[in-house]
Formats: structure tokens, C-alpha cells, sequence
């Protein structure tokens, strides 16, 4: 067998008697390998230094009288875990098998839960809340609406008189009337979109504010 | 002499011990290495046969066959004498209360070695935890070796303790697994939850660590030549 110094690592780390053999050899001709080899085994021969096997007369008399203490002591909760000592004795496949049978009744009820449970409620809830909103926006807007009317009804002899302030409040409450009429016609057609509801809110306390402008020149 | 630091005197005559039943590819010069034969596995099954009936015994056993070593290689990695004993305790009262668990797919040895190990780290982590060293990485820490006054080289004994104190936690125990208590790879894989190639190679490096560490420096081992 050829060994040369390209190999002296790989024979150190895992070399064959014979790769050993042939390595010896081989440093009987080279100065390095013969160096490396003699500290390598050095090395294990310190090691032998750091072998101190002698008694400690007193040891085996304090591990038996703490082994004795730990027997005689009751185990907590072993009855518990006891109940599940079958699974030591049971078989790789048998465990196996019954790992399977767990994971398999896990994701059956998983899905049976999942479809059963967790959509419908979530739908209708959904439903039922839009449903409740939109209803409670859309009566308080009604009254809001009845009490502008009102409002437009006691202020109307005074916007009829001919004096060029209540020409001009006249032609703003009919812009706003108009803008009012369009904005419920866009929020008929898109029930749930807030940023109109908003807008139209804006233009009946616009209104409203007008009415009250034009209720506080007749005082 | 030559030696500066942490060289070792290697110029010191090693008693030349014959090896008996030599199992490692290995060729070692004047080393002894506990024998290990195929009688061991009768004892050891027996011994692990009667931990397991809770006979204490069983235990006595496997102290009288085991516990020098057992002893050892936790004096090796804790540094004390004193922590050693409580570690070799602690082991057999883990034993016990786990011998349950023992499912037989190592060696009864290997298996005890493997919770030795683990209660070695255990208490060194406690112990430097105690210490108040939380901003350290305890694992990193080496053990701080006590004076003992055996062995017939301590200053080459004493070499390799600050050397081996150096390295990793996971190249010392290799190292101390393979070399001073003579265990194969093939236990120390099992002992330490890891290949035995990842065995082979992390002992190879904790070697080459260790060797560049105890080597005379260059200038005197050579008289001065670069």
C-alpha cells in the first residue's frame, strides 16, 4: 500500500490497521510525518494521565441511602401516567398505527367542525348586522328628513318674502334640495356606502342650518 | 526543556503499559484501555435486568463495575471531586427513576454515560448559573480544574487539563470519552446523541486543536530555525 503525506490526515481520522501500517512505514522516511505521528500518539498517551480511577469509600453508601429514599418516595401523578404504560409495550407498527388512527379522527373532526360550525354563523351574523344597520341609518334618516320638512314648513312664509337675502336663501336651499335628491338617488343604488351617506348628512344639517338662518331674520 | 505555555513536556517517558484487548485501528505506544469483550454484554444486560425490578442490587453492581469510570469522567468535566460525586448521584437516582424508559436499543453502559453526560452539563450550567454569570455563555465555559496529586506526570496531566480547556464542550467530551475512558466511537455516538462519524471527526479536530496547542513553539523545538 502507497501512503504519502497527501494521505496522513485522512489515515489519522479514519485509516484502516493497514493504512496505519503503511503510514508508519511511510514516516520512517519522512521527517514531518514522523513528527506528526509521534505527537499524535503523545497525545493519546497523555490522555491516559487524566485516568484517575480510585474509591471513594463513602460513595456507593450515599447513593444507596438516596436511592433507597427515592424508592420508598410515592411518585406523583404515576397512576396518571401509568394508565398510558401499554404504549412502552405496544410495537413500532402498532404505534405507528395508532398515531395514524389519532391523526386520521383529528382532521376528520377538524372538517366536521370547520363546515358545520364555522361559516354559516359567520355569514349571518354578517348579514344580520348590515341588515340591522342599514335599517337604523335609513329610519333615522327618515325622521331627520320629517323634522327638516317641518322645519322648511315653518320657516316657508318668511323665505316667500320678497326681499333679496330670502331670494338668495331660496336659491340655496334649491341647490341644496337638488344636491339632497341626487346623492338619495346614488345612495338607493349603493345602500351600504358610507362615505354618501355621509355626504348626504352633511347636506341636510346644511339645510337645516339654513332653515334656522332664515327662522332667526323674521325675529 | 523547550516547553513555553501550554507545550507539553512531551521528552517525558510514558510507563509502558501493555494494552490489553485492543480494539482501535488506532496503534497506541505504552497505553492501557479498559478491556471490553464480549463478556460485558451478558453482565450488562443482567445489570440493566435488575435496575429494571427495582432490585438495588442491581445498582450496587453497576456502581462496582461502573462507578470509578463513571466518577472520572465526571471529575474530567466538572473540574472537582466534590461535584463529580454529586454528579455520579444524581446519574444513578436519574437511572432509577428512568429505568423504565430504558428500552435496550444501546448498551445498559452507554445509556448510563449518556445521562452522566447530560447531568454533568446540567450542573455545571447550575452550578455557574450560581456563580452569576448569566451574561456568559455557560456551555462555552470550561471546567476550572482542581489540583489532584495522582498520575505518575502531573505536569503533563496538568498540560492537557488547560489545553482540553480550550477546546469546545463538544470536542472535550469526545475526547475525554475516547481517549481517557477508552470508549468506542460507536458508544460515544450513542452517548452523546450524534453520528459516529460526527464522533470520528469531531475527536479528529479536538487532536488538531489540542496538538497545536501543546507543541513546543517552533524557534526552541527547532534551535531557532523558521
Amino acid at each position: 500500500m502507497n501512503i504519502t503525506c497527501n494521505d496522513r490526515e485522512r489515515v489519522l481520522l479514519e485509516g484502516s490497521p493497514e493504512e496505519w501500517g503503511a503510514l508508519e512505514q511511510h514516516a520512517g522516511t519522512c521527517a514531518v510525518c514522523t513528527e506528526e505521528l509521534r505527537a499524535w500518539k503523545q497525545l493519546s498517551a497523555a490522555a491516559i494521565e487524566m485516568r484517575d480511577y480510585q474509591e471513594s469509600p463513602a460513595l456507593w453508601t450515599r447513593i444507596e441511602t438516596s436511592l433507597r429514599q427515592q424508592q420508598a418516595a410515592p411518585v406523583p401523578r404515576a397512576a396518571v401516567w401509568n394508565s398510558f404504560d401499554f404504549w412502552r409495550h405496544a410495537g413500532m407498527v402498532w404505534q405507528s398505527a395508532l398515531a395514524g388512527g389519532m391523526v386520521v379522527a383529528l382532521a376528520v373532526s377538524s372538517g366536521y367542525l370547520y363546515t358545520h360550525r364555522a361559516v354559516q354563523p359567520t355569514v349571518q351574523g354578517s348579514q344580520l348586522l348590515k341588515t340591522s344597520a342599514l335599517a337604523e341609518v335609513e329610519r333615522t334618516e327618515r325622521e331627520y328628513m320629517a323634522a327638516i320638512d317641518k322645519l322648511a314648513a315653518d320657516a316657508r312664509p318668511q323665505l316667500n318674502t320678497d326681499t333679496p337675502l330670502m331670494a338668495s336663501y331660496r336659491e340655496k336651499i334649491l341647490v341644496l334640495d337638488s344636491a339632497i335628491a341626487d346623492l338619495r338617488a346614488q345612495a338607493g343604488e349603493n345602500p351600504s356606502n358610507a362615505h354618501l351617506r355621509k355626504q348626504l348628512l352633511a347636506m341636510y344639517q346644511e339645510k337645516q342650518q339654513t332653515l334656522q338662518d332664515v327662522l332667526e331674520t323674521k325675529r | 526543556m523547550g516547553t513555553v505555555g501550554l507545550a507539553l513536556p512531551w521528552e517525558h517517558k510514558l510507563s509502558p503499559v501493555a494494552r490489553e484487548g485492543e480494539q482501535r485501528v488506532e496503534p497506541f505506544e505504552g497505553q492501557t484501555e479498559p478491556v471490553r469483550t464480549g463478556e460485558e454484554l451478558p453482565q450488562d444486560a443482567a445489570i440493566a435486568a435488575a435496575c429494571l425490578s427495582g432490585n438495588l442490587q442491581g445498582y450496587e453492581r453497576l456502581y462496582q463495575w461502573q462507578g470509578t469510570r463513571m466518577k472520572n469522567l465526571a471529575r474530567n468535566l466538572l473540574g472537582s471531586q466534590s461535584d463529580a460525586e454529586d454528579a455520579v448521584q444524581e446519574t444513578f437516582l436519574k437511572i432509577q427513576r428512568s429505568i423504565s424508559g430504558f428500552r435496550g436499543q444501546s448498551s445498559f453502559v452507554t445509556w448510563t454515560f449518556r445521562i452522566l453526560v447530560n447531568t454533568c452539563h446540567d450542573l455545571r450550567r447550575s452550578r455557574l448559573r450560581r456563580k452569576d454569570r448569566a451574561n456568559e455563555d455557560v456551555d462555552a465555559l470550561p471546567p476550572r480544574m482542581e489540583l489532584r496529586a495522582t498520575g505518575s506526570h502531573p505536569s503533563l496531566r496538568m498540560a492537557l487539563e488547560r489545553a482540553l480547556a480550550k477546546i469546545t464542550a463538544h470536542q472535550r467530551d469526545v475526547f475525554l470519552l475516547y481517549e481517557v475512558e477508552g470508549f468506542r466511537h460507536a458508544e460515544i455516538a450513542g452517548m452523546l446523541e450524534i453520528s459516529e462519524t460526527a464522533s470520528k471527526n469531531t475527536l479528529f479536530q479536538a487532536k488538531k486543536n489540542l496538538r497545536t496547542m501543546l507543541e513546543p513553539p517552533r524557534s526552541s523545538a527547532t534551535g531557532g530555525a523558521q
